[in-house]
């Protein structure tokens, strides 16, 4: 029980209190998931590009894969052929084949039910697995030429959802399903290394690349703050904000508080805001007119709290902030930031939306997913829709492993368009990983975990599941030096219940 | 200075019975929060050895706690103590399994704990880092959420601040590379930010947006409602920018505390637009334009844009009467909804003459074919034929609506005559009464059954 200068149960001292300053975060964030303004955005295409593109974009990477692995491949003097579409695969030649996964599964929502079936009861509440049961589901790999069944017992040895690009080893059966023995994918992209954007640009506008490096601190991950406006969960947020702040504790606590150089929430800031109501919807909810204001059809209480927590903060702590499931964006991924007439507060911190895309400043509304520079590190965060969406087509429940697994198809959401609303992208798609990011982290998960996943050429990963702060009272501090991850867990007399 | 923290605190927690949290002293003496911790204790010990549970304490606690309260060694401390990860099909059998780090993630407690618990929550902790008190109060605490209400009461009160300056004073990190624009100043926060049932209200920091006290009133009878109408004319607005702001408004607005409101809005914005009410209340205005802004006390009301120019013409009308005329009125807006909403006869020279000219709830005048104008000592005056619908029941109670074209006189202002915004609640209520003598017809003659 050693108190060091962190005990401040002692008398009013005469003597000056140093003041602390926070170290300088280095921050360049990325425009990879912004939509097109205005005009320029559009809803009448086809999602069916998407996966064309998705899967011309990533056959290349998997064919190359699965060329080194199987290119000896031999079963009873047969050599394995590769097919380059899956109608070309015939009975009983072993070869291999490139498509997209797609599962088909009785649970999971289908348009083509909801349009056929008149439904006269109200739906059931949405499904938390899609998996059925007794196990009937079927897995299809398609591409532009069609789609093929694949069976085999190798495929029960792995998760796979639908979307995902792989390379499957195997022969047709006389039933004409594919009986598949061996899988490969895209696996992780190449890795920046760390400054090396920021040095690019150091070199590009021809100014000296500095040898040496800034202290870096550490970098906070918070998500699912959820504010409610319902009272009782804000002692909690308190405590985080005085934290945050440097006020509360003493001593090298207090210290060590200094080195946060950036607060980054992943989504779910407020808990009951999305979908926003439309006016059509808030006009027929409203049985009878009522004069004057009416809190049941819009309550400022939520939004007001939560501009006020962020303009308490950013004076000292720099804010990046990403929408969630729950909070006032658009509903499908990517999601566009937080409008800045959320926060008449806070926004004085953040650039005039006529520079959004210059050196932000202390105030970052961004998209969700998003991916940026942070201390040299290359970040990739999201709310956590695509992790949890993914989640219902497995059994595991493993945040990690199916964040990992995203990396591997790089994709970070494989299940949009399928059960993740999305916009239809085009010409490009963002949502495929380009860049090998160092830090990857899902937002509004179960609970907190951490773990490195290493790629075949080196690449480290560190991924993170940071959990709902409204429950776990959970804060996530990555280093910025070390890449070490500690998590400061916030207990008021309530939710400490069941610790003592 | 020594003893001035155990007055306040004396006065607070024992006479007040008030929470005081450490950092609502540092603020009420502007001294470092560290420094307010102390003093806290040093009330606590003195006022507790005098006599014994006079004052009540919660303590806010940091350490690492036993690695078997933590049931996970990878530090996957789960609330509800549910083990997480479950072993099943992984999802790269290719790739192989890279073995999780072994290294256990440190997990720092930041417990808020109150007196009584200390010593069982100290013991669960290997290591208590930092140990201060956190707020003392008269007796223990039944609901910790009065702590989060003692530190709303903060941001409330100590809003005018600037958040950028203050750290020198209370001894928050200060961070050199945080700018702010400085093109708007925001507006401080009107921070009853309270939940729930609390009621509350930021002022838009931005010119464009301003909240009117109003607007409660003003929202539920006008569908658009046509802001600062321009001087006279009974055109109704068009502008987007008052379509946009007007939405805000009125999603905004929520019974708030005037007086708080009041002051923020002082503070904030350069021009209230108040001294031009008083020019033309004496004068009669178009008669069928109904008092619509100034229903609400206390409140007065803020231009828009900047940008857009409106010369409103507005007047504060007798506050004494207002009072209970709102009352009247909002009883009125409940009981009685469908009201036909007749002409507002021209009578009513003792009502007061109000403020902006409101086309929505009249009975619309659907056009004005001619009108005679004259300008005469800065007032531009007229007649005008205007057509106006009339609904009337007949004998056998049915509503019928007639259109009839009737004359009326009118007069605007010139927009020079603007007055800075200085004294501007005080001559406005003089001279809003005594205007109130000549105006035209009031809000209550227009709502009142025929």
């Amino acid at each position: 029980m050693a108190i060091k200068d962190g005990n401040l149960l002692c008398m009013p001292s005469t003597k000056e209190i140093p003041t602390l300053t926070r170290i300088n975060s280095f921050y360049n964030p990325l425009h990879t998931f912004d939509l097109p303004k205005g005009t320029e955005k559009h809803y009448q295409q086809q999602y069916a590009d998407m996966y064309f593109l998705r899967l011309a974009m990533l056959k290349p990477a998997v064919e190359q894969k699965a060329e080194e692995a199987w290119r000896d491949f031999e079963i009873a003097g047969e050599k394995a052929r590769r097919v380059d579409r899956v109608l070309d695969v015939r009975q009983g030649e072993l070869c291999w084949v490139v498509g997209t996964v797609y599962m088909e599964m009785s649970l999971k929502p289908n348009i083509l039910d909801d349009i056929s079936k008149e439904h006269w009861i109200s739906a059931p509440p949405a499904r938390e697995k899609y998996i059925s049961p007794g196990g009937d589901d079927e897995i299809m790999l398609e591409d532009e030429s069609g789609r093929l069944r694949i069976t085999g017992d190798f495929l029960s040895t792995t998760s796979y959802v639908t979307g995902c690009v792989i390379a499957a080893l195997g022969t047709e059966n006389a039933d004409g399903s594919f009986k598949v023995i061996a899988t490969e994918l895209a696996d992780l992209p190449r890795q920046p290394g760390r400054w090396e954007r920021d040095e690019g640009q150091l070199a590009l506008s021809s100014k000296k690349v500095k040898q040496e490096k800034p202290k870096t601190g550490k970098i906070a991950i918070v998500s699912g703050l959820e504010i409610s406006g319902v009272s009782g969960d804000t002692i909690l947020l308190d405590l985080l904000v005085e934290y945050l702040l440097g006020e509360s504790l003493g001593g090298v606590e207090q210290a060590e508080t200094g080195k946060i150089t950036r607060l980054i929430i992943a989504g779910g800031s407020l808990a009951h805001s999305s979908p926003i109501p439309s006016r059509e919807e808030l006009a027929a909810k409203k049985g009878h007119k009522k004069y004057g204001y009416d809190s049941s059809a819009y309550d400022a209480a939520p939004t007001d709290h939560l501009d006020l927590l962020l303009s308490t903060l950013l004076p000292q702590l720099p804010i990046t902030i990403l929408p969630g499931a729950s909070d006032p964006a658009n509903v499908a991924i990517p999601q566009q930031p937080l409008h800045p007439a959320l926060f008449p507060q806070s926004r004085s911190y953040a650039n005039p939306p006529a520079q959004s895309k210059d050196q932000p400043g202390a105030f970052d509304s961004v998209t969700n997913p998003w991916e940026g520079d942070v201390d040299g590190w290359r970040l990739l965060g999201t709310g956590g829709q695509t992790v949890t969406d993914v989640l219902k087509y497995v059994e595991d429940d493993n945040v990690l492993d199916v964040m990992e697994a995203m990396l591997r198809w790089r994709c970070i959401a494989p299940t949009a368009p399928d059960t993740l609303w999305c916009y239809p992208f085009q010409d490009d798609d963002p949502l495929l990983i380009k860049d090998c990011p160092h830090i990857y982290f899902a937002g509004n998960q179960p609970q907190f975990d951490s773990r490195v996943a290493e790629g075949p050429s080196g690449q480290e990963v560190l991924l993170l599941s940071v959990p709902k702060f409204s429950e776990s009272g959970k804060l996530v501090l990555v280093d910025s030096e070390t890449l070490k991850v500690e998590c400061k867990q916030f207990e008021t007399p309530e939710n400490a219940g069941e610790l003592l | 200075m020594a003893d001035k923290y155990k007055e306040y605190l004396a006065a607070q927690v024992l006479n007040d019975s008030q929470v005081v949290t450490y950092r609502a002293l540092s603020r009420a003496l502007k001294v470092h929060v560290n420094l307010a911790k102390q003093m806290l204790y040093d009330f606590h010990q003195k006022q507790n050895a005098r006599k014994p549970g006079s004052v009540h304490a919660t303590y806010l606690l940091t350490g690492k706690k036993h690695p078997n309260t933590s049931q996970h060694a990878s530090g996957m401390l789960s609330q509800d103590g549910e083990d997480s990860s479950m072993q099943s099909a992984p999802f790269m059998s290719s790739i192989p399994e890279p073995e999780s780090p072994t290294e256990t993630i440190s997990v720092t407690s930041i417990i808020l704990v109150k007196e009584e618990d200390l010593e069982k929550i100290k013991a669960q902790l290997e290591e208590v880092t930092s140990i201060h008190i956190y707020s003392l109060e008269p007796g223990p605490l039944e609901i910790i959420h009065l702590l989060s209400v003692c530190n709303q009461e903060i941001a409330r009160k100590y809003a005018h601040e600037d958040p950028l300056e203050n750290w020198k004073t209370y001894g928050t990190i200060h961070n050199p590379n945080v700018k702010r624009r400085t093109t708007r100043v925001p507006a401080p926060p009107v921070a009853s930010i309270a939940l729930a049932t609390t009621s509350k209200a930021t002022p838009r920091s931005d010119g464009a947006v301003k909240i009117k006290e109003d607007a409660i009133l003003s929202k539920a009878r006008r569908g658009s409602e046509s802001e600062g109408s321009r001087s006279g004319r009974s055109t109704p607005q068009g502008e987007p920018t008052i379509g946009a702001a007007k939405k805000l408004t009125a999603k905004s607005t929520l019974k708030r505390d005037s007086s708080d409101i009041f002051k923020s809005f002082a503070k904030a914005k350069a021009k209230p637009k108040e001294a031009t009410p008083t020019t033309d209340s004496a004068e009669q205005s178009a008669q069928e334009d109904q008092p619509m802004k100034d229903v609400s006390e206390d409140e007065y009301e803020e231009d828009y844009t900047p940008e857009v120019e409106i010369s409103k013409e507005k007047s504060d009308a007798a506050r004494k009467a207002r009072a209970e005329r709102e009352e009247k009125l909002r009883q009125m807006m409940e009981d009685a909804e469908d009201v036909p909403m007749d002409d507002a006869p021209v009578e009513a020279e003792e009502e007061p003459p109000s403020a902006p000219l409101d086309k929505q709830p009249q009975p619309q005048e659907v056009d004005e074919p001619e009108a005679v104008v004259t300008v005469a000592g800065g007032r531009r005056r007229g007649r005008r034929r205007v057509t106006k619908k009339k609904t009337v029941k007949d004998e056998e109670g049915y509503l019928v609506t007639k259109e009839e074209q009737v004359w009326e006189s009118f007069s605007e202002d010139e927009p020079e005559p603007k007055k800075p915004k200085t004294s501007a609640i005080a001559s406005a209520t003089s001279k809003g009464k005594k205007g109130a003598k000549a105006g035209q017809g009031n809000i209550m003659s227009f709502f009142t059954k025929k």
